[in-house]
């Protein structure tokens, strides 16, 4: 395979593992966060530290750096899992610009506006696709799990699954940690394979980014927002060549979908071996007409 | 010292509040917030730049060439990337994507024209500061001042005073009513928008003139939305309260603690703020409909 | 039906998505490509197109000269879009599918950040602007083999400036800088550190920093303005430059305003009134009659002149390096370019130091205005 279809695959593949989190968390319980990308900058500047200054192994450093993400999320979350959908993505959107400003600020730790550099790069391509497909396969039994479930129950409606007996803010919670962990995960991918970080890219820009995938595969459906993920994080590649075209043709293709698929790409449709086996069966269908 | 801060802070503030009113309009109405508004705001502001560059017009008609350019914007996005969610009765969340994605849209298509530059609008006051005793206040601060409670008081107005509030209003309350009682549901949302977009044609060459034009410059919306969430979404005047507010509580912060310290102690204090009073200071507190 | 089409479709993109990212041109036997990775497009695309524009000059000329030894010279620009991760596509792009012998670099030093390890893994040169010497020098001291920058190190422009500023007896400073812009952080250290050496020293009160976030100059620049201060070193990009000599003057400042690069011309135009207190340093010579002709002839469609120069030049040094190593040895190329020596350019006289990969002592040029008019003051070195 060629040095740039591995390095974009890479790169889509940790988008992917970001998205997945994002979808928990839009998609299953249908919190908006515009402040994502930062668990993305945390998970990347701890895991780099941990290795660089505290040469510690890699695996090791990545955990660490997971489960610092998950307590900084922990934090965060006791307020958005209380707060209604406006206010949620107002405070995610205003711990995601105070993480900039503090890794700007922390010069002598994180190197600043220079960035950390000298992160060492051992992570290929193999790693974040087992990654993201270990990613996604977690996510998918999350929503087939009870608390799945509940999450889909409280986001069509939290009254009526407080009154059923589901609690809410626990639920919405996990919901949370979930995605923070997933998110601080790719964080780490991504400092590994480009051992270079710096506080730049990752605004409430980039969280609306991965929001915006998940609605343009399915908003309802996990393989959906994989696939928009897959889509959209490649296209900006695949227009290369167009320059500042590239951005007016991303936008018009999410409003198309937007429009006259408001479900997404694929609606609630689950990439399930019963979802195939149906798929193939309603093709022959119209056969079975023609015999008749 | 300490009163020039709160001027500076009441002068950061008034651009807020010009962006925090388009919009809450759009958040009254629809209940969703309108990420589009800024990208509206910088598209407008970028227009009247070459309308009147190189023409030597003042301000004045600059501002009514980005009004109109902006109401304009404004119209062709709520066609383009609202009506039909509006139609289908989406869940609000659809709104937001589509408001962001048309942001996108819009910064695009100014890079697409503009470039890569960047641009300053031409001096419009020939005395760039007023002082009093101490204090010196720049012209254009005064005149922004100015203009954003005129346009302030005109949309209160309209909206308390006129059919066409009436009808907002109660398109707000209950679209599904409102329309039963003959209240054409379409035609209201789309002078909403306009009279939005104008007001993001003013605050979009305000701007301008303060921070230099590029095309990145709508992402200031977040101070509107941050404004008005502070304000209590929906609420006009919570809007305009909660934008002074945080002009004038980014400054101190930002003389005390420098800055980066300062943009994390704003955000503890709305945590803070959000959890103790979540209704916002209007306190006309929405309820998302299920 | 519908998700059998939407199925469909996705399909086709993803099938696009590979089929576009493997094809693409490659240069033919006449020709020698060459790539030029800005950021043409996101926050610093001003320096980049003017880069750009700059090396698309020196490619034209050469090739109505005939070329390098009889073949065309082509140049592929890539946009960064001033974002790390898209520059590394970018280079992959460039090295990879397009096969480039050599990179004209970004001015940007995140970038350069970016691309240095990535870099190291193949043979083609990135010439670049990057005046962070860490973008060039390992932590160990050793250089990327790959990354060279063709203008006086950051170190250095801070020591002009405070040389120039010392010479003219200034003795109070305050300094406002970007600490979210590795430009402007870099530049802060040598010119304090250089003051220090005359034992001047800044109060921690009077170097103020901002970000992206703040929108209130006037609020930070009140405690320098305050202290009544001989200059204010401000080594920020043009942007926010236009807005601080705004807030200045609002604020009643008297003193002076000494900035890097980014205070030159069009500066002057973008803010639109009397600058004569802003001092800047500059890399070219308007006063020499050929820098002068060719700054005219660009003027108004290039919006940072000086970086346009930095372009051209550097274009002219890549044509005497490949003509004297030729296409075939990338090592050669590699040491041909670490090794300049004496190239006259039209931003000064570059003689490479194959240790840091960058250029060694270069003097500089100190400007102010006049209302709106540029003023040369003279040539500095650190």
């Amino acid at each position: 395979m060629s040095a740039l279809v591995s390095n974009v695959l890479t790169q889509v593949f940790i988008t992917l593992i970001a998205v997945a989190g994002v979808y928990v968390l839009t998609g299953l319980t249908g919190m908006f966060s515009l402040g994502q990308a930062a668990f993305m900058a945390i998970g990347a500047y701890a895991s780099g530290l941990l290795v660089k200054n505290a040469h510690l192994p890699i695996p090791v450093a990545m955990v660490l750096a997971v489960l610092m993400a998950v307590a900084v999320g922990y934090l965060i979350g006791y307020p958005v899992v209380r707060l209604r959908r406006d206010y949620i993505s107002l405070v995610t959107l205003g711990f995601g610009e105070a993480i900039a400003a503090l890794l700007n600020r922390m010069t002598s730790l994180t190197g600043g506006a220079s960035g950390l550099t000298g992160i060492p790069r051992t992570v290929g391509l193999g790693i974040t696709a087992v990654s993201a497909v270990v990613a996604v396969a977690l996510v998918a039994s999350f929503k087939c799990s009870k608390y799945g479930r509940q999450c889909i129950a409280l986001r069509g409606d939290p009254l009526a699954a407080q009154a059923m007996g589901i609690n809410v803010t626990r639920v919405k919670m996990i919901a949370f940690l979930l995605s923070v962990a997933l998110t601080a995960y790719s964080g780490c991918l991504y400092a590994f394979y480009m051992s270079y970080v710096d506080p730049s890219g990752f605004g409430w820009k980039k969280s609306a980014d991965w929001v915006i995938m998940v609605f343009f595969g399915g908003v309802n459906s996990l393989t959906g927002s994989t696939i928009g993920a897959f889509v959209l994080s490649g296209l900006p590649q695949v227009l290369r060549g167009l320059q500042n075209y590239r951005y007016v043709i991303y936008a018009v293709l999410v409003l198309i979908i937007l429009n006259f698929k408001p479900s997404g790409l694929l609606g609630e449709w689950e990439l399930t071996p019963r979802n195939i086996k149906r798929l193939f069966a309603r093709k022959k269908k119209p056969a079975d007409k023609g015999e008749v | 010292m300490s009163l020039q801060i709160l001027i500076n802070g009441i002068a950061t503030g008034s651009i807020y509040a010009l962006i925090a009113t388009g919009f809450a309009l759009i958040f009254n109405v629809l209940k969703f917030s309108n990420f589009s508004h800024g990208a509206t705001m910088t598209a407008s502001a970028f227009i009247a730049y070459f309308a009147i560059a190189g023409k030597g017009l003042g301000l004045v008609p600059t501002l009514l060439i980005a009004a109109a350019a902006g109401a304009l914007i404004a119209l062709v996005g709520e066609f383009v990337g609202f009506r039909r969610i509006l139609l289908n009765h989406s869940s609000a969340t659809y709104f937001f994507v589509s408001s962001i994605t048309l942001g996108t849209l819009y910064e695009g298509l100014v890079t697409i024209k503009a470039g890569s530059n960047f641009f300053n609008f031409p001096r419009f006051f020939s005395t760039p500061t007023i002082s009093m005793g101490e204090q010196v206040i720049s012209t254009s601060d005064v005149v922004m001042f100015c203009i954003s409670m005129v346009s302030l008081l005109v949309l209160a107005f309209i909206i308390q005073k006129t059919r066409l509030g009436r009808a907002m209003r109660a398109i707000s309350f209950d679209r599904d009513t409102a329309q039963l009682m003959g209240i054409n549901s379409t035609r209201i949302i789309q002078l909403t928008f306009v009279i939005s977009g104008a007001l993001a044609g003013i605050a979009g060459v305000f701007l301008g003139i303060k921070y230099t034009l590029y095309p990145t410059l709508g992402s200031l919306v977040v101070k509107g939305f941050i404004a008005s969430v502070i304000g209590g979404l929906g609420s006009l005047t919570g809007a305009v309260i909660g934008a002074l507010l945080l002009g004038v509580v980014e400054t101190v912060l930002l003389r005390l603690l420098g800055s980066g310290y300062s943009t994390i102690a704003t955000f503890a204090i709305m945590l803070v703020f959000l959890l103790l009073r979540p209704q916002g200071i209007a306190g006309s507190n929405v309820q998302e409909k299920a | 039906m519908k998700k059998l089409i939407a199925l469909f479709t996705t399909v086709v993109m993803v099938l696009s998505l590979v089929v576009c990212v493997g094809g693409t041109a490659l240069a033919d036997d006449g020709e020698i490509l060459i790539g030029c990775l800005q950021d043409i497009t996101g926050a610093t695309s001003t320096l980049g197109s003017s880069v750009q524009a700059g090396a698309q000059a020196a490619v034209d000329e050469i090739n109505a000269n005939g070329g390098i030894d009889g073949k065309t010279l082509v140049m592929k620009t890539y946009d960064t879009k001033g974002d790390v991760t898209e520059a590394v596509n970018a280079f992959i792009t460039a090295v990879t599918v397009d096969k480039v012998a050599l990179i004209i670099g970004p001015p940007v030093a995140n970038i350069a950040n970016a691309i240095k390890e990535t870099a190291e893994g193949y043979d083609v040169p990135v010439m670049g602007f990057a005046m962070d010497p860490a973008c060039q020098l390992r932590e160990d001291g050793t250089a990327y083999k790959n990354m060279f920058c063709f203008q006086p190190s950051a170190t250095a422009q801070g020591a002009i400036m405070a040389a120039y500023a010392l010479q003219n007896e200034l003795k109070t400073f305050g300094i406002l800088y970007n600490q979210e812009n590795a430009y402007s952080v870099s530049l802060l250290a040598p010119f304090t550190d250089r003051l220090a050496e005359e034992d001047i020293t800044i109060d921690d009160s009077l170097i103020v920093a901002y970000g992206a976030a703040d929108t209130d100059y006037k609020t930070l620049l009140q405690p320098i303005v305050d202290a009544k201060v001989d200059a204010i070193y401000c080594p920020n990009y043009t942007q926010q430059l236009v807005a601080i000599e705004t807030a200045a003057a609002e604020l009643g400042y008297q003193g002076k305003i000494i900035t890097g690069l980014d205070g030159a011309p069009n500066f002057n135009d973008l803010y639109g009134a009397d600058c004569s207190n802003v001092y800047y340093i500059n890399n070219i010579n308007t006063d020499d009659p050929d820098t002068a002709e060719k700054a005219a002839a660009v003027e108004g469609q290039v919006s940072a002149v000086n970086k346009y120069f930095l372009g051209y030049d550097v274009v002219m040094i890549a044509k005497q390096c490949l003509e004297t190593a030729g296409l075939d040895d990338p090592a050669a190329l590699l040491d041909a370019i670490a090794n300049v020596t004496d190239f006259e350019g039209l931003t000064g006289t570059i003689t490479m130091d194959p240790e840091t990969h960058m250029p060694g002592d270069m003097a500089m040029f100190m400007y102010t205005y006049d209302g709106t008019t540029p003023v040369m003051l003279g040539e500095f070195a650190g």
